[in-house]
């Protein structure tokens, strides 16, 4: 009877051992397929070549920094969760195809970060970034897009991403004449439409008398921010014609470009009038050209 | 009657620990430590994305900078007591942070800092402190330790009022001594002739740390314009009160030296131009600036 049970024991053992080895076999094979097949599955994604600028260094920390800077600084009524804005922000674009960004990508970030704007303060302009900018940072009634949080945030930096990694591409980006629907121009065109919807009063525009055309749809004012005026909020648009310090002028207030642009605002239901050189900003053309007869403090 | 005698005094201890209590919780949530404004909330975001930004965007020669160090070398020092922070605690932020100015670009300044920032440009036309990688992480923000806690105390902050030895006030006074140091070719002083207290304090920042730091070697002249508010008062002008005094300091430090009027540029009557740089520099253009800046004119 002892004898019987040892060798069903022993059975039962190698039994097992048996079993055991194949399924450690099995499960060996199986992993080392899954390995095989997952990298298979997922090469390497391919970065993809534009030929503008890549995405800025460090864009993450620039952002973040600028997002707090505005919420406890620059606008400290305004409560605004700066890690959500930028994971918000950076789920628009990142792992897409940079020439296919739509506005449905960034509808959650606007809806996130927009902020109602005092009345008469809105400043929007068009070929005159470096003039406008000086003179609201200077005469700090005014705001432009870049003095709301959603241009204070982005102004002058780069980004994009690319397909099937989240990784953004900080080698190229793609330029706006090689796609329209590129990451920046979508966020700003965004941006501007709803800064545009939410002025109003008296809005005030800078555009340039020293080009051939101040006015055009090219432009994002012309196409953008001009339609998207609400003429229930808004009532005047103050236009001022700024040229070149010692330049000859190309245009003015009586010129055709800006004759469009009266018949466009005012088929709008709004009011429309033109300065041409409004003073205060031309004082900040002359801080680097005092000696120009315009700039003389004395003038007859 | 001795049990009476016991309840009133039981009852005097009772009131007196209460309202001891009472003050203890006031002084703790009601009343704030110090006269300063508390360290900025996200205080950290806020300075590596200053830095960050001005390494890739306004000065990418910088780009090899490590912000994250140069924050861990900022930070260590808010681990002193908040009034035995001294400015050598801050040589490691420094010297991380320190990059070279350009000549001719420095400006110095006092009681003008709206004008100062306007006018300079974010480095565009001249580079004061705060356009510099080191004062721009720490330009109008607050920072210090809690008093009895390591982290920072987001509820008041000691100044000079309190203590000298201050987190804030000795982070100036170590970067303003580098900036000074650091500086060469024509030195450019915007004073402003407006302030009762005087144009040239001669018991400021300019006049403790920056002054004493100069290089003899490396300084071709001094350029003082003193600018006075549209409108006026014109308390000081260059060769009046606390201005006579620093013209008086520089001569005796063998440094050559100019001072320039705004009223008298604008004028243009008496003061000579000296067109150093064919007149690039000259003040009136910081006229037309004050002009811009003060406009009241209705749009």
């Amino acid at each position: 009877m002892v004898r019987e049970s040892s060798p069903c024991r022993s059975q039962k053992c190698r039994c097992l051992l048996l079993g055991l080895t194949v399924i450690l076999i099995f499960g060996a094979v199986a992993v080392f397929a899954a390995v095989i097949f997952a990298g298979r599955r997922d090469p390497p994604a391919v970065l993809l070549q534009w030929k503008g600028r890549g995405s800025t260094d460090n864009l993450k920390e620039i952002m973040l920094g600028r997002c707090f800077t505005y919420t406890e600084m620059v606008n400290p009524e305004l409560r605004k969760d700066c890690l959500k804005i930028w994971e918000t922000f950076k789920n628009a674009f990142i792992s897409k195809n940079p020439c296919n960004i739509t506005e449905q990508d960034y509808q959650p970030l606007m809806e996130l970060a927009a902020h109602p704007i005092l009345c008469n303060k809105t400043l929007l302009w068009s070929k005159t970034n470096e003039l406008a900018h000086k003179y609201t940072k200077v005469q700090g009634n005014f705001l432009t897009l870049e003095d709301t949080l959603l241009g204070y945030m982005a102004d002058g930096l780069t980004w994009c991403g690319n397909p099937s990694s989240s990784e953004m591409n900080y080698q190229s980006c793609p330029h706006w004449r090689e796609c329209a629907n590129n990451p920046s121009s979508v966020y700003w065109k965004m941006a501007s439409r709803a800064f545009a919807e939410a002025a109003c009063g008296v809005v005030h525009v800078m555009l340039n008398g020293s080009i051939s055309q101040p006015f055009g749809n090219s432009s994002i004012f012309g196409s953008v921010e001009v339609h998207h005026l609400n003429p229930k909020k808004v009532h005047l648009m103050k236009i001022w014609v700024m040229h070149n310090i010692g330049g000859q002028p190309s245009d003015s207030c009586s010129g055709s470009s800006i004759k469009e642009l009266k018949s466009i605002i005012e088929g709008r239901n709004i009011a429309f009038s033109c300065e041409d050189d409004h003073r205060a900003v031309q004082l900040i053309q002359c801080v680097g050209n005092p000696e120009e007869p315009a700039c003389r403090v004395c003038r007859t | 009657m001795e049990s009476s005698d016991l309840a009133l005094q039981g009852l005097m201890l009772f009131l007196l620990l209460f309202l001891m209590g009472q003050a203890n919780v006031y002084t703790r949530a009601g009343e704030k430590r110090w006269s300063g404004e508390g360290t900025n909330p996200h205080l950290e975001s806020i300075f590596l994305g200053r830095c960050n930004e001005y390494i890739s965007v306004v000065n990418p020669e910088l780009s090899k900078k490590n912000c994250s160090a140069i924050w861990e070398a900022f930070e260590s020092v808010v681990h002193k007591d908040p009034c035995s922070v001294l400015p050598s605690d801050y040589d490691l932020f420094i010297n991380l942070s320190r990059h070279s100015i350009p000549r001719d670009k420095s400006l110095f300044w006092e009681n003008n800092y709206n004008l100062v920032t306007a006018y300079a440009d974010n480095t565009r036309r001249l580079i004061p402190v705060t356009d510099m990688l080191y004062g721009r992480v720490g330009d109008l923000i607050n920072w210090c330790r809690q008093e009895n806690g390591s982290g920072f105390d987001y509820h008041s902050c000691p100044t000079v009022e309190d203590c000298e030895n201050n987190a804030v006030d000795s982070f100036w006074k170590r970067a303003s001594s580098q900036y000074a140091h650091d500086s060469s070719g024509v030195i450019h002083v915007m004073l402003n002739g407006s302030e009762p207290s005087g144009a040239y304090p001669v018991e400021g920042f300019f006049a403790d740390y920056e002054i004493p730091n100069f290089q003899k070697d490396k300084v071709t002249q001094f350029e003082i314009w003193v600018m006075h508010e549209i409108g006026g008062p014109y308390l000081e002008s260059c060769g009046e009160g606390s201005v006579k005094i620093l013209e008086r300091r520089l001569k005796n430090m063998e440094f050559k030296y100019e001072c320039i009027n705004d009223y008298r540029a604008a004028e243009s009557t008496q003061q000579r131009f000296p067109s150093l740089f064919g007149g690039k520099w000259d003040p009136s253009l910081l006229f037309f600036l004050f002009l811009a800046l003060a406009s009241e004119i209705q749009l």
